[in-house]
């Protein structure tokens, strides 16, 4: 166990640079700004960096490590062209305050994603500057914000979220300025439309749901909800982290929303990098789409006086919409990510259809196997975990509730979750969404064999089968054990002390 | 279809669910809703067609490659030194999720507590998080975090002073994040040196915050900048913007007062990437910790004493504390950051301290050679720089910029897209990729261009 700054090396081993444009005695620096001691960066040489970060990435779980069933994220491979697009010098040395003319081949890619993610979604218009699913749903709320302000409706201050939401809606909403009004589920843990109308009236501003909904059911009177919000004027905003299940079966728009965010690395497949970067555009419809952020991207036919950049007959422009809220990040967005999520959407095409199918027929087929093991299984697993939700169907996830093994025995979800780490999985999401008690949510996304999904379901009924003392101390085969959390939080050691301290 | 591994296998596995189709899966959506017909998107394309088209649209955009640029204002061309971007493709870094289950995160934890301390050690300040979107977004929150920290005892309530060089862009930005909590923002005054004006900033007492960069948006270093602590005391945070790199040489500004220092960290560890993904710095003393936004790593140890790293502090965060929480952040840059922390890591404090001198040079080189340029004016030469500054033109710079791309120079910003009445002002860039050639070259066409125009 060794850390970065532990290491002796000769300071500025790591690194050669070219000697400086003018001597050092000769450059003029501000001596009352000047710092007096160097930061104690580490002192590592070249081989010593390549080590030490090699091997903490040995010490990491992702997708290429295994399977990575993390309910909500749409943990999916990551096609490795997709890095090699985004390492192209026309993105990576690319400026965004530079010339249209300089980048017409990024707007084109950046216009393509617009269309595509619009007809996906059933939305008109499309902003792909918001950086992550968070930031989608601030800057769609602050559209719809705008919007009620430019028809008189300011009275508006209240945002009406199912107890099931993503924590992101509440928090995005609130910073907006927003009253939050949170509406219980039913038992059955879809939409409660009578909680819906005792709450709507005319200071609703917007209701945020996402569909298929956090136990990964579709709701089945989303419309009706649609109606209800919009009848009281308020407007309804789709949390696009559920995206993954619906593609070319439904759109948000269909069912009455007038905003959305996607998760491109979500959906898309941009890797998520160990907690980002991601990217989470937002579409809206067409009364929304005068307040969306600067710039979007357009196009017109090529004029004479152009220069010919493209072998296409297009011109592609950066405009801003006539009663933008602005910015909400200060240059395009993650246009890296849009250009990760282009080269995605170009290897489906119009066959992002049979993407959300896969993912869905995983997710039963995983739910299936996990909650019907066979008669010889079932004799060894002592008490048998519960669904989450008795839909006959789930969508791109489901959840199973460990509450009847705390009942029994003692073991909890996270019991559960910590013992498939001891398998070599990455533990589904626990305790999320909270209307499941001891809940754990699987998403297996369309991108598992149906053999590492059988091999799954083995596994976790061996889980099942331990007793409470085994997993109670699991896991027991990972670098660190279980780490203590009340410690870290109570005793912060928030950076390396240096000896000197 | 080459993503999908159950392709062909559908019927075996309905089989098992006992289903006959997929469509019975979709059968719980009401057919009011149903999608009509196909997807009108074009058709598959093999990965080969895709790198096809790739390389030939990103290969259509013009960079500082085909072009020499001298074009900064917030986004800085620089080296990534190769290992980075070896070592960032790992899979385990590059496809791992937010590190919620520790004990097979341990590798992500620790790089990224060590990147905490990097921007500790370089911004002077305690606590680091793992970072925010970009230094746009780190300044809005610093913002918001300042007054959740200081409203209650402050005599401007909801009241936050900030330059007014800040440029539109980054402006609307803190703007929008600001206006739900209902903060007013005041500008403060500059002197026609390009200073902030110390007699001015009296009346940001009893504020919430106040927000300056050093350099400043047009790259002017302000010695003044150290004494607005003394001015504005303990109650009001001095946030401090910051281009990671000049911290190299220049004095930390937790060593000069700042409780909040952002920045774009983009210069370490990233190129300029078309402007994301890049990282925001957002770095502050204790007072701010249960205030801040972000992911915070901590260390502690796990049930057989070993040392062991975890999230912390995530009673502030969304996931916990739902609209109530400090921030709405859950996806971040960390995979930016870590871009960052290997740079950082093959640096060292010497290597910093160079990277800085050379930006210092080249910059340095670059004004000296422009000033001899009969006709062009340099505004604020009295002043020390870092990286950028300012050049007036006896003609429109807007203009200037046209001929000098036609000749294939990006000459940098016409800072009439910034502030009213600045014409003829151009703000020019170098940094430590600048070579002696690339300045000379903008000087002798800056000298074509004006005999042009001063014998039209």
């Amino acid at each position: 166990m060794s850390n970065v700054f532990e290491f002796e090396g000769i300071d500025g081993m790591g690194y050669s640079q070219p000697d400086l444009l003018i001597e050092k005695s000769k450059i003029k620096l501000p001596s009352d700004l000047v710092r007096k001691e160097l930061p104690r960066l580490p002192l590592l040489s070249e081989p010593e960096v390549v080590r030490h970060y090699t091997w903490l990435s040995t010490r990491n779980f992702g997708i290429d490590t295994g399977f990575y069933p993390l309910g909500s994220c749409t943990m999916k491979h990551n096609p490795r062209v997709n890095e090699v697009i985004a390492a192209l010098p026309g993105i990576a040395e690319l400026h965004p305050l530079q010339n249209e003319s300089h980048q017409q081949g990024l707007l084109s890619i950046m216009f393509e994603m617009q269309e595509m993610l619009g007809i996906c979604a059933g939305m008109d218009t499309v902003s792909l500057q918001p950086v992550a699913g968070a930031q989608g749903e601030f800057t769609a709320i602050r559209c719809i914000q705008e919007y009620h302000k430019s028809i008189g409706e300011t009275h508006r201050n209240k945002v009406i979220v199912p107890d099931s939401a993503h924590g992101t809606n509440p928090a995005s909403a609130a910073m907006c300025g927003y009253e939050i009004i949170e509406i219980p589920s039913r038992e059955d843990g879809l939409l409660d439309l009578d909680a819906l109308k005792s709450v709507v009236g005319d200071d609703t501003a917007a209701m945020m749901i996402t569909n298929p909904n956090t136990l990964g059911i579709f709701e089945p009177e989303i419309s009706k909800a649609a109606e209800i919000v919009h009848s009281a004027g308020g407007q309804m905003y789709y949390d696009g982290a559920n995206f993954n299940a619906i593609l070319g079966k439904t759109t948000p728009g269909l069912m009455g929303f007038d905003a959305v965010h996607y998760n491109l690395h979500k959906t898309f497949s941009q890797p998520h990098g160990g907690g980002g970067p991601g990217s989470g555009p937002i579409g809206v419809k067409s009364h929304l789409a005068p307040f969306l952020p600067t710039p979007l991207v357009t196009r017109r036919k090529r004029k004479e006086s152009d220069k010919v950049v493209l072998d296409d007959d297009w011109w592609y422009m950066l405009i801003e919409p006539s009663k933008s809220i602005g910015k909400v990040q200060q240059w395009m967005g993650n246009v890296g990510a849009v250009v990760r999520s282009w080269a995605f959407y170009r290897r489906y095409g119009f066959q992002l259809e049979k993407m959300s199918e896969h993912a869905v027929l995983n997710a039963n087929y995983l739910r299936h196997k996990i909650m019907n093991p066979d008669v010889n299984t079932l004799d060894t697993i002592p008490i048998m975990p519960s669904e989450g939700s008795e839909a006959k169907f789930c969508k791109h996830e489901f959840t199973i509730s460990a509450l009847p093994l705390k009942e029994q025995s003692g073991i909890t979800a996270m019991d559960i979750a910590k013992g498939l780490l001891d398998k070599g999985y990455m533990a589904p999401t626990v305790y999320f969404p909270l209307v499941v008690p001891e809940c754990l949510m699987i998403e297996p996304t369309e991108t598992e064999s149906k053999k590492t999904l059988d091999t799954f379901a083995t596994k976790f009924h061996e889980v099942l089968a331990e007793d409470y003392e085994t997993l109670h101390k699991a896991p027991i085969t990972t670098h660190v054990g279980r780490v203590n959390e009340v410690q870290a939080a109570r005793n912060l050691v928030l950076k390396y002390e240096f000896e000197d301290q | 279809m080459d993503q999908l591994p159950n392709l062909g296998r559908e019927p075996e596995m309905l089989k098992i669910i006992g289903l006959d189709s997929i469509d019975e899966l979709f059968s719980d959506i009401p057919s009011e809703v149903r999608f009509p017909g196909k997807l009108p998107l074009r058709n598959p394309q093999s990965e080969e067609e895709i790198l096809r088209d790739a390389r030939m649209l990103l290969g259509a955009n013009v960079t500082s490659k085909n072009k020499i640029s001298f074009l900064g204002a917030g986004l800085y061309r620089n080296f990534v030194p190769s290992l980075v971007g070896q070592l960032i493709g790992r899979g385990e870094f590059l496809t791992a999720y937010t590190p919620y289950q520790p004990e097979v995160s341990q590798g992500m934890l620790q790089a990224m507590w060590e990147f905490q301390t990097m921007i500790s050690e370089l911004t002077g300040l305690p606590i680091s998080n793992v970072s925010v979107y970009d230094g746009s977004t780190a300044v809005a929150e610093a913002i918001t975090c300042s007054v959740r920290v200081h409203n209650k005892k402050a005599t401007q309530k909801d009241t936050v002073y900030v330059s007014e060089l800040i440029p539109p862009h980054r402006y609307s930005v803190i703007e929008n994040y600001t206006q739900g909590g209902g903060i007013n923002i005041k500008k403060l005054k500059h002197d026609d040196n390009g200073l902030i004006d110390l007699d001015d900033l009296s009346n940001a007492n009893g504020s919430c915050a106040v927000y300056v960069e050093q350099p400043n948006p047009i790259g002017i270093l302000d010695g003044g900048i150290t004494k607005i602590k003394e001015i504005i005391g303990d109650s009001t945070a001095l946030i401090v913007g910051v281009q990671p790199t000049s911290l190299g040489v220049l004095e930390a500004p937790g060593n000069y007062g700042a409780d909040i220092v952002v920045g774009e960290g983009q210069p370490l560890g990233v190129g300029i990437t078309g402007g994301g993904p890049i990282y925001g710095i957002f770095a502050c003393s204790k007072k701010y910790l249960r205030q801040m936004p972000g992911r915070i790593v901590g260390k502690s140890v796990d049930d057989r004493d070993q040392t062991a790293f975890c999230l912390t502090l995530s009673t502030r965060e969304q996931h916990i504390r739902r609209h109530r929480a400090t921030s709405n952040l859950c996806t971040n840059e960390t995979l930016i950051a870590l871009m960052g922390a290997m740079h950082m890591s093959l640096l060292g404090p010497k290597g910093i301290e160079k990277l800085a001198l050379r930006n210092f040079a080249a910059r340095q080189l670059l004004e000296e050679k422009i000033s001899e340029i009969d006709g062009v004016v340099i505004p604020y030469s009295e002043s020390n720089h870092y990286n950028e500054f300012v050049i007036r033109l006896p003609m429109n710079a807007q203009k200037a910029l046209d001929w000098l791309d036609d000749n294939g120079i990006i000459g940098g910003i016409a800072l009439s897209n910034w502030y009213s009445g600045r014409e003829n002002d151009l703000l020019i860039c170098a940094t430590d990729q600048t070579t002696l050639h690339e300045i000379e070259t903008f000087k002798l066409k800056l000298e074509e261009l004006l005999r042009g125009f001063n014998d039209e």
